[in-house]
C-alpha cells in the first residue's frame, strides 16, 4: 500500500512533467494545425492535420541546409570538445600540478564571461582571417567556448575514479595516453556521456554566436528559425514545425547516451 | 641483491616526512615485510620502489641497477594492491595479459602464459569473467595471477589481504607462502598486521614515524625486539613492560629478585619485557612478586590471565595488569592470589630513558 505521502508526491510529479511537456505537445500540435486555425482566436483541439509547414519549412527556408551546417557544426564541435576536455581534465585531477585546483576555477570562470563580450572579438578576428560564415569559424567558437565547462565536469569524474586503477596501468607499462584511452576513458562513461549532452545541446541550440557569425553558408538552426519571423508576419506554423524538427537529434543523442549515464561500471574494481 | 635502498627520503609537498632515510637490502628471492602502524611511511616506502612516488632524495636500485629515472613499468617488479585495482572493463584474461601485450608479446603467447599461471591460482573458469562478477577472494587471486604472469623480479604487495575475510586471510596467506617457496621470487610485503609478518616473512623490518626501528627475522624480532616500540607491536596480547629497579645483584620490583643481570649503564632504572608466556604463576609460591587474578580470556587452548600485582605503586607500563597466557588445562581460577615469576632467560631489558634494548650493553 502506497502512503498518502506517497500518493501526493506522484501526482505532483506528474504536475511537473505535465508542465515541462504541455508546451512542446502544443507546439507538435501547432506544426501539424492549418493556417486559419492557428490563427483562431478559440483553441482548436481538433482539425484535419496537415504537413505543409514542414514542406514550407525545406521549400521556402531552406530548412535543410541548416540542419545539415548544424548537424555538422555541433557534431564535429561536440567530439573535438570532448576530446579535449578530456586531456586537460584528467592532467587537472590526476598530474600533480601546482595549483590544479585554481587552475580548474580559472577555466570555470572563463564561462561566467557574456558570450557578447566575446562575440565581437570574434568577428573581427574571423573578418581578418575569412572565417566568418564558415563550418570551421564556427567549431572553433563552439568548441572554445564550450571547452571550459567540460573541463570543469569531467575533472569532477575523473576525479572520483579509483586511483589505484591508473597506478597499476602504469606499472602495466602503459603510458600516458594509453591510460587515458585505455583504462580511464571506457571507465568515464557515465562523465562522458553528461558532459557530452551539455555541450551538444548548448551547442545545438546557440543563438547568439551564429548570429554575428555566420550569414548564408553556414547558418545554422536557431537562425534560420528567427527568419521565419518578419516585420509583417509571424509564420507559428512552419516555425513550429521546424522547432519539432530541431528537437529530434537532441532526443536521439539524450536517448542514446543515457544508459551510459547510469553509474556502476566501476563497481567492482577496488574491494 | 635485488632491491637496494640507500639513504631513501620522502617528504611530502604539505611537509610530512613520510619516510626518513631509509638503508635497505633485499636478497634474491627473500620474502621481507615492511610492518608498523599506519603512517609509519611502510606503504610510502613500498611505492617508492615501485616508482609510484618520487624520492626526496637517495637511491633505488633494482637488480643492481638505479632506477631512480625508471618508469613503473620498465622497473620490472609486479605489484598487489590492497585495493586489487583490477581493471574493472577487461575479463580476469585480459588484467592478467595487459602488461604482457604492451611488452610486445601475442596475444596467443599471452594468453598461453595467463592460462598457465591462472592454473596454478586454481582460475581457469574464471579467465572470461570481469572483475564485479567475480567474489572478494577470486579477485584477489586475479590481482596475484596479473603479478605473477610477468615473471618480475620483485613483487611488491600492499597489504593484499587485509580486504578479506579471516578464513580467506588464512587461506590465501598460506596459498602466498606456498607460492613463494615454489617460485622464490623477491617479495616486498606491506601490513601492519604482525601475525601476517612473523608467519609469512624471511626477515621483518619494523617501522615507525618514517624510521626503520628494526630489520631481523620473525624468531629475532619477537625475541630481542631492539626497543620497547618493537617489543610492544609485535605479538599478541603484547609484551609487558615492568619499571624495575638496578640493586647490587641484580634487577629487583619493590625489592622482589627478579633477574641476576647487571647493568651499570641503566642510570635511570631498567623496563624488563616480559612475554604473557614468559610468565609463570604458582599458588603454592610463598615469598617474591605476588599477585591475584582478577580476570581472564579464556582464547581456546590457551587462557590468558590478567593479574593485579601487589605493589605499592603503579609499575605496568600502557596497563593496569600483567598479562599472562596460560595452558587452558593448566589454568588457574580467578580470584586466586599467586606468586608471580618470569623465566628469566627470555626477559628483556630496556633503558628506562631510551627505550633501548639493554642486550648489547652486557
Amino acid at each position: 500500500m502506497r502512503s498518502p505521502i506517497r500518493k501526493a508526491m506522484d501526482i505532483f510529479v506528474v504536475f511537473i512533467v505535465a508542465i515541462y511537456l504541455a508546451p512542446i505537445y502544443w507546439i507538435s500540435l501547432t506544426s501539424v494545425k492549418p493556417m486559419n486555425e492557428i490563427n483562431s482566436k478559440e483553441p482548436v483541439w481538433f482539425f484535419e492535420p496537415t504537413m505543409e509547414h514542414y514542406v514550407e519549412a525545406f521549400e521556402r527556408f531552406e530548412f535543410g541546409k541548416a540542419l545539415l551546417n548544424s548537424s555538422i557544426i555541433v557534431f564535429s564541435a561536440t567530439i573535438i570538445t570532448m576530446i579535449l576536455a578530456l586531456i586537460a581534465a584528467y592532467a587537472l585531477a590526476r598530474m600533480k600540478l601546482r595549483g590544479a585546483d585554481v587552475l580548474s576555477l580559472f577555466i570555470l570562470s572563463l564561462r561566467f564571461m557574456p558570450g557578447v563580450v566575446i562575440a565581437m572579438p570574434y568577428y573581427l578576428m574571423f573578418l581578418k582571417v575569412g572565417l566568418i560564415d564558415s563550418h570551421i569559424g564556427m567549431i572553433i567558437v563552439y568548441v572554445g567556448y564550450g571547452l571550459p565547462f567540460a573541463v570543469w565536469i569531467m575533472r569532477g569524474f575523473l576525479i572520483d575514479l579509483p586511483k589505484d586503477i591508473e597506478e597499476a596501468a602504469r606499472l602495466d607499462g602503459l603510458g600516458w595516453m594509453s591510460i587515458i584511452r585505455r583504462i580511464v576513458l571506457p571507465l568515464s562513461g557515465p562523465g562522458i556521456a553528461v558532459t557530452a549532452i551539455f555541450t551538444f545541446v548548448f551547442n545545438w541550440n546557440e543563438y547568439l554566436f551564429a548570429l554575428y557569425l555566420t550569414q548564408a553558408n553556414a547558418v545554422t538552426l536557431p537562425i534560420q528559425i528567427a527568419k521565419m519571423v518578419d516585420a509583417y508576419t509571424v509564420l507559428w506554423g512552419t516555425i513550429s514545425a521546424s522547432v519539432v524538427m530541431q528537437l529530434v537529434p537532441m532526443i536521439v543523442v539524450v536517448f542514446l547516451l543515457q544508459r551510459h549515464m547510469i553509474r556502476g561500471l566501476a563497481l567492482g574494481a577496488v574491494k | 641483491m635485488t632491491v637496494s635502498l640507500k639513504n631513501l627520503r620522502k617528504t611530502f609537498a604539505d611537509g610530512t616526512d613520510a619516510v626518513k632515510s631509509i638503508d635497505l637490502d633485499i636478497e634474491q628471492g627473500e620474502f621481507i615485510t615492511l610492518l608498523g602502524p599506519s603512517g609509519c611511511g611502510k606503504t610510502t616506502t613500498l611505492r617508492l620502489i615501485a616508482g609510484l612516488e618520487e624520492p626526496t632524495s637517495g637511491e633505488i636500485y633494482i637488480n643492481g641497477r638505479q632506477v631512480n629515472d625508471v618508469d613503473p613499468g620498465d622497473r620490472d617488479i609486479a605489484m598487489v594492491f590492497q585495493s586489487y585495482a583490477l581493471y574493472p572493463h577487461m575479463t580476469a584474461l585480459q588484467n592478467m595479459t595487459l602488461n604482457l601485450t604492451v611488452s610486445g608479446l601475442s596475444k596467443e603467447e599471452a594468453n598461453k602464459k595467463a592460462l598457465e599461471t591462472a592454473r596454478t591460482l586454481g582460475l581457469e573458469e574464471l579467465l572470461d569473467k570481469k572483475p564485479g562478477k567475480l567474489s572478494g577472494g577470486q579477485r584477489q587471486r586475479v590481482a596475484l595471477g596479473r603479478a605473477m604472469v610477468r615473471d618480475p623480479v620483485c613483487y611488491l604487495m600492499d597489504e593484499p589481504l587485509s580486504n578479506l575475510d579471516l578464513k580467506l586471510r588464512e587461506l590465501m596467506r598460506t596459498e602466498l607462502k606456498r607460492i613463494h617457496k615454489k617460485d622464490k621470487v623477491t617479495t616486498v610485503y606491506v601490513t601492519h598486521d604482525q601475525a601476517e609478518a612473523l608467519i609469512l616473512s624471511d626477515r621483518v623490518t619494523v617501522m615507525k614515524d618514517g624510521e626503520i626501528q628494526q630489520i631481523g627475522d620473525p624468531v629475532e624480532i619477537y625475541g630481542n625486539p631492539a626497543n620497547e616500540f618493537v617489543a610492544e607491536f609485535i605479538g599478541s596480547p603484547s609484551i609487558n613492560l615492568i619499571k624495575a629497579d638496578v640493586v647490587d645483584n641484580g634487577i629487583a620490583i619493590e625489592g622482589n629478585l627478579v633477574s641476576n643481570r647487571n647493568f651499570p649503564t641503566a642510570n635511570g632504572g631498567v623496563n624488563l619485557g616480559v612475554r604473557p608466556e614468559d610468565v609463570i604463576l604458582s599458588v603454592t609460591e610463598s615469598g617474591g612478586l605476588k599477585g591475584k587474578i582478577e580476570f581472564t580470556e579464556p582464547q581456546g587452548g590457551v587462557v590468558h590471565a590478567f593479574v593485579n600485582l601487589d605493589l605499592s605503586e603503579k609499575k605496568l607500563k600502557n596497563r593496569d595488569y600483567l598479562v599472562v597466557s596460560m595452558d587452558v588445562h593448566e589454568s588457574i581460577d580467578v580470584g586466586t592470589t599467586v606468586g608471580v615469576k618470569f623465566r628469566e632467560e627470555r626477559i628483556n631489558y630496556f633503558d628506562c630513558g631510551t627505550g633501548r634494548s639493554l642486550a648489547e650493553t652486557t
